[in-house]
């Protein structure tokens, strides 16, 4: 090729370089010591009362305690358990009940109503009634977890699928494809990015959903946790508990984000 | 010989307009054709018809004797937008008709290999659609049509997105690939000399009701380099398709800003 589309080529053909990234990592680093620096100052200084603030030191010493007597592993795996069944449940229930909605109007003029209502609702207000039904053990957590992460992923499988692009799918129609393979080959790729966006709202949906069900009533688990030291007045215990939900939403978030870039790389830029 | 396509009394209404009235075309084997016309004149309709992604209203359309129903895979169509799926490559984009088909043989795999060498994308074939330029994904938009071995070219518009510059480039290079394998194109676009430069034979549309002019026949020596626009005969080709379509296009220009 040469000419004028020659030197365009060369132009769409580089590699992108992120040379900025360092430097943003710095501005982020810079930023969350010093919050953290600032707040053990203000605690120890202002407040200088463990009741009302407690620093960022006493928070990790509390953190290092619980993860030396075990208890915070048996609180932990007794939450991600939780989570982790009722995120499955629902992520799978979830797409296949926006895939029914998106192929049959039916299924749609049916189920539109509910998905809408309860999505709306904070259902988490029902958690003391699963309990009631379900007991204190995970089940009701996970039918907590369950209605919380299922409407997102459903309306967002729903809506990726139905905003599939019209030209697309005339493309494939031109070649003769069956309406199977125009939903295998444009339909089901170019909802994925959707999909995945539910998924990743249902994440943080699911951890609140886990904590404050167990709030409700529990015998262990993160929000056990955070309601005992509460009762106890330990405050420290109790930011801990925070602590480490928090790390598990940003880690669970982040990981969700690398999975992204693969899965979707197109929708990156 | 019989016409490599055959349209004969061709109609589309919408409701209580006549987009195409009364269209009577032989096509043959090898014919490169062009179709211009003002906005609303029905050439995309037309195009669309043969394709068989619309109904028409009456008439019909025969490739090689056979009616045409539905879209199928002895024709292959070059889309206005490139219509590229942004998460495939752009060898997987190329050789999704033959996909459709089931035919992802070795001979098939290597026929896009030399396809997409032949529109000028070797070594672009892992590349994705974002990485490229409008020229390259047209270029991808014609080898995919070209990928199954069509009887028949539909060309709907295909460079009215790229720069003037770009766009006449596409035309040599549209030329160049013509001329490997001479199949028979039908080409739609608004530009006269476009239409000149490419074609044996350039098919003048009116507008309301949308019908067939006239059949302009270029005799211009092949193979045609750009030069060849700045020539006396070739200005007199465009004139003429420009006076036989001028009022039209300027009715239609006014209705576009009221």
């Amino acid at each position: 090729m040469s000419g004028v589309e020659g030197i365009e080529v060369e132009r769409a053909a580089q590699p992108q370089v992120h040379r900025r990234l360092p430097r943003f990592y710095f501005a982020g680093l810079l930023s969350v010591l010093g919050g953290l620096l600032l707040w053990e100052l203000v605690s120890r200084f202002l407040v200088a009362n463990t009741l009302f603030l407690a620093a960022p030191s006493q928070i990790f010493t509390a953190i290092m305690a619980l993860a030396r007597s075990g208890e915070l592993w048996r609180h932990m795996s007794v939450s991600a358990i939780e989570f982790a069944l009722g995120y499955v449940i629902a992520s799978v229930l979830g797409v296949i009940i926006g895939f029914a909605m998106a192929e049959s109007p039916t299924a749609k003029r049916a189920l539109q109503p509910w998905i809408s209502g309860l999505y709306a609702t904070p259902t988490i207000a029902l958690a003391p009634l699963f309990i009631l039904w379900l007991g204190i053990g995970i089940w009701s957590k996970v039918l907590v977890v369950i209605f919380l992460v299922l409407f997102p992923v459903t309306i967002n499988t729903e809506a990726g699928l139905r905003t599939t692009s019209e030209r697309l799918i005339e493309m494939l129609r031109s070649f003769g494809a069956t309406p199977r393979q125009i939903f295998f080959k444009v339909s089901l790729p170019s909802a994925v990015p959707f999909i995945l966006a539910g998924l990743k709202l249902g994440i943080g949906r699911g951890l609140i959903g886990v904590v404050v069900a167990e709030l409700f009533g529990s015998r262990a688990g993160l929000g056990r946790l955070i309601a005992q030291s509460a009762d106890a007045f330990n405050m420290p215990e109790l930011f801990a508990g925070v602590v480490v939900l928090a790390v598990a939403g940003i880690v669970l978030t982040a990981g969700f984000g690398w999975i992204e870039k693969r899965l979707v790389p197109w929708t990156k830029d | 010989m019989a016409p490599k396509l055959r349209i004969s009394h061709l109609g589309k209404r919408f409701n209580e307009l006549h987009a195409l009235l009364d269209i009577n075309l032989d096509v043959e084997r090898g014919e490169f054709i062009s179709v211009v016309g003002p906005s609303g004149c029905g050439k995309t309709t037309f195009l669309r018809i043969i394709a068989g992604l619309e109904p028409a209203s009456s008439g019909e359309v025969l490739l090689d004797g056979r009616a045409v129903h539905g879209p199928g895979g002895d024709r292959g169509f070059v889309f206005q937008n490139d219509s590229l799926l942004p998460w495939r490559t752009v060898f997987a984009n190329a050789i999704i008709g033959r996909e459709v088909a089931g035919q992802v043989g070795a001979a098939e795999r290597q026929r896009t290999m030399e396809l997409l060498k032949l529109v000028g994308l070797e070594g672009f074939e892992n590349y994705h659609p974002r990485q490229l330029s409008g020229g390259m994904r047209q270029r991808v938009n014609l080898a995919r049509a070209l990928a199954i071995d069509p009887e028949i070219l539909l060309m709907d518009e295909p460079f009215s997105s790229l720069d003037a510059q770009t766009r006449e480039i596409m035309q040599t290079e549209l030329m160049r690939i013509w001329e490997e394998g001479r199949k028979t194109v039908l080409f739609v676009t608004h530009q006269i000399d476009e239409a000149v430069f490419l074609s044996d034979r350039v098919l003048v549309f009116a507008r309301r009701p949308g019908r067939l002019l006239e059949s302009v026949v270029i005799e211009l020596p092949r193979p045609r380099a750009l030069a060849i626009k700045r020539t006396a005969e070739f200005v007199r080709y465009v004139d003429h398709i420009w006076r036989l379509i001028e009022d039209d296009v300027r009715a239609s220009v006014i209705e576009e800003k009221v």
